[in-house]
C-alpha cells in the first residue's frame, strides 16, 4: 500500500515542525530556571523525531524508524540523568 | 470464566484510556490556542487506595495523561500523592473522577 | 488521504506544544502541554508512517515506539516535577 502523499502536505508538515523546533529554542534560550530548559530539550528530541519519520516518508525508506527508536530511548535516559542529577547535587 | 472476565476488563481499560487521551488533547490544544486563558493551577494531596506496584505505575500513568492533572510526588508510605492541577474549579468532581479510576485499576490487577 | 491527516494532525500536535511551551506562565503549566499535547502528536505521526509503510516489520516497531512514548513520558516529567519541587521547597524555607 504505496499511498501517494501531495508535496503541499509535506511542505506543511515539514513547516508546523519548524515552527515548533524554533519555539522550544526560544524557551531554552530565556528559561527562567534550568528545569524550562530541560523540559523544552526534551521537546526537541521529539520534534528531531518528527523530522527524521517525515524524511522517511519522504525518500520512501522505512529503516529510519530505527534511529527513532534510539532517539526515544537516548533523550528519556538524558532527561532523567539531569533531573537526578540536579536533586542529588545539594 | 475468571480470565475471561479480567480480560473484558482489560480491554474496557484500554478503551477508556484512549478515550480519555483525545479528551485531554482536545482539552489542552484549545486552550493553548485560543488567546484567552482560563487556567487555575494549583496543588492538590489525594489519598491513595492502590497499593500494588503495577496499579501504582499504571494509575500514575494514566493520571499523568488525563485533563488537567500530573503527579508530582508519592508519599514514602504510598498513602497519599500529590498531584498538580490545571483547572482547579470544582474540586469534588475531580476527586470522584480519581475516585473511579482507582476503581477500574483494582479490578484489573487484582 | 487517511496518512496525510494523521501526519498533519500529529505536526499540528507539536507545534501546539511548542506553543503552551511558549505561553504558559509557571513550569508545572509548560510541562502539562509538553507531556500530553506532545506524546499524543508523536502517537499520531508514527501511526501514519507505518500505515504509509504497511509491513509487518515497521508496524511491530510503530507499537514498540508508541508503548516506549506512553510509558516513558510520565516518567521523564515526573522526574522533572519532583526536582523543581525540592528546590523549590528549599528555597521557600
Amino acid at each position: 500500500m504505496e499511498a501517494i502523499i501531495p508535496e503541499t502536505v509535506h511542505y506543511t508538515a515539514f513547516a508546523f515542525l519548524l515552527i515548533a523546533l524554533v519555539l522550544a529554542f526560544f524557551r531554552l534560550m530565556r528559561g527562567p530556571t534550568i528545569h524550562d530548559r530541560i523540559v523544552a530539550m526534551d521537546l526537541t528530541a521529539s520534534i528531531i523525531m518528527g523530522f527524521i519519520l517525515l524524511y522517511s516518508v519522504l525518500i520512501r525508506k522505512a529503516f529510519y524508524f530505527d534511529i527513532a527508536i534510539v532517539i526515544s530511548l537516548i533523550s528519556f535516559m538524558g532527561t532523567v540523568a539531569i533531573s537526578t542529577y540536579l536533586r542529588q547535587k545539594r | 470464566m475468571k480470565v475471561l472476565r479480567k480480560i473484558y476488563a482489560i480491554i474496557g481499560f484500554l478503551i477508556y484510556y484512549l478515550v480519555k487521551l483525545v479528551i485531554a488533547n482536545v482539552y489542552i490544544a484549545y486552550d493553548i490556542v485560543t488567546p484567552k486563558m482560563h487556567t487555575r493551577p494549583g496543588f492538590h494531596r489525594i489519598p491513595l487506595n492502590i497499593q500494588s506496584r503495577t496499579g501504582l505505575l499504571l494509575f500514575s500513568n494514566l493520571l499523568s495523561m488525563t485533563p488537567g492533572t500530573l503527579v508530582v510526588e508519592i508519599s514514602g508510605d504510598r498513602k497519599t500523592m500529590l498531584i498538580h492541577v490545571l483547572y482547579s474549579e470544582n474540586e469534588k468532581r475531580l476527586l470522584g473522577e480519581i475516585d473511579k479510576i482507582q476503581e477500574k485499576i483494582i479490578k484489573i490487577t487484582r | 488521504m487517511l496518512i496525510s491527516i494523521l501526519m498533519l494532525s500529529g505536526t499540528l500536535f507539536i507545534l501546539i506544544a511548542a506553543l503552551g511551551l511558549i505561553r504558559f506562565k509557571d513550569l508545572y503549566s509548560r510541562m502539562h502541554a509538553t507531556t500530553k499535547a506532545t506524546s499524543f502528536g508523536l502517537l499520531l505521526l508514527v501511526v501514519g508512517v507505518a500505515l504509509f509503510f504497511f509491513t509487518g516489520i515497521v508496524l511491530l516497531k510503530a507499537i514498540l515506539i508508541v508503548l516506549f512514548i506512553y510509558l516513558t513520558a510520565p516518567l521523564a516529567a515526573h522526574s522533572i516535577a519532583r526536582s523543581f519541587r525540592n528546590e523549590d521547597q528549599e528555597s521557600r524555607d
